[in-house]
């Protein structure tokens, strides 16, 4: 059974932050803002036509998962494992981050599959970018699997850090993959090696816009989920103790409906 | 323009969903931490029939 810091627990019910709100209504505002101009105010690509709109979601989502959601991860893992710094908040940080990641892992390869199939004319190749990109939503999901291991909770965050750091080893080579090794997929959308602007005018203004858009709706679902880990400790060791108490409960009416001797007693079921 | 409107649903649709289920889930939590949290006395007297 892990033990948990119970000094960090969270106060009561309801949990409404004024900047979270805030966040998740610039959220709602920028995404409609960034489907309004991607798809009917900025004009088509004379190259690739309207599916170059895909290009205003894809890079704002992989950015999300690769650094921001790799970064959070890596830096929470970091502070965690020095000993100055530790603390469990860095710990459910560093997780929160993870599965944030793995959901927007995943969102980077379907987009781009979707892309890539009218474009390049296949669903999936084993192309570098993408090859890192899907074994990045693997080491994300051994990470969420590893913290499911039950273990004393130092032992748990330290193995999740050590997890974290391997993940994020795997973000550079995503990174530089299209510069590393000759790949179907393109280099750099919006910049490329030498800082020069691919993009211009309304598309490139819609594409910043979704960046801002993926990375409020990134905070907000970080927040939620790093409430989530501190409930989930909070509650940890005596969630156990609870489902026994309800089933104590459960045990303690049926005798009373059966009229046993447990029921004119007044014992609540719980005994000592 | 089917694969670019899937590409849109599939981006905003599946963080709409994974927020939802972090929404769901944190309820939960919550809701168990609260039985946790109250005392014997103030939990139910469900062994009191007549």
């Amino acid at each position: 059974m892990s033990t948990v810091n119970t000094s960090e627990r969270p106060v009561r019910t309801p949990w409404r932050p004024r900047w979270l709100v805030v966040v998740g209504v610039g959220a709602v505002v920028t995404t409609a803002l960034t489907v309004w101009l991607g798809l009917w105010v900025t004009p088509p690509d004379e190259v690739q036509g309207n599916l170059a709109r895909l290009l205003y979601i894809h890079p704002a989502v992989a950015t999300v998962a690769l650094y921001w959601a790799g970064g959070v991860a890596l830096l929470g893992s970091l502070l965690y494992l020095w000993p100055r710094t530790r603390a469990f908040f860095w710990d459910r940080l560093a997780a929160s981050a993870v599965e944030v990641g793995a959901v927007f892992s995943a969102l980077t390869l379907v987009t781009g599959s979707l892309w890539g199939r009218p474009v390049w004319g296949v669903w999936w190749t084993w192309d570098a970018r993408l090859t890192s990109t899907a074994l990045l939503l693997l080491l994300e999901l051994g990470y969420l699997a590893l913290r499911r291991v039950p273990a004393d909770a130092h032992i748990r965050a330290k193995r999740c850090a050590v997890a974290a750091i391997l993940i994020a080893i795997d973000v550079p080579i995503v990174h530089f993959s299209v510069d590393w090794w000759n790949t179907l997929h393109q280099n750099g959308t919006i910049l490329d090696p030498g800082f020069n602007l691919h993009v211009h005018g309304s598309m490139l203004w819609t594409m910043l816009l979704s960046f801002v858009a993926f990375t409020l709706i990134f905070v907000w679902l970080l927040a939620m989920r790093y409430r989530i880990e501190v409930l989930q400790d909070a509650v940890g060791d005596q969630e156990l103790e609870v489902s026994l108490s309800e089933r104590w409960n459960e045990d303690a009416e049926l005798v009373g409906v059966g009229g046993g001797p447990g029921a004119s007693g007044g014992d609540d079921g719980r005994g000592s | 323009m089917r694969y670019v409107d899937a590409g849109y649903i599939v981006a905003i649709g599946g963080s709409f969903l994974y927020g939802l289920s972090l929404f769901l889930r944190r309820r939960r939590w919550e809701r168990a931490l609260s039985v946790k949290e109250s005392t014997p006395d103030e939990r139910p007297a469900v062994a009191e029939h007549p």
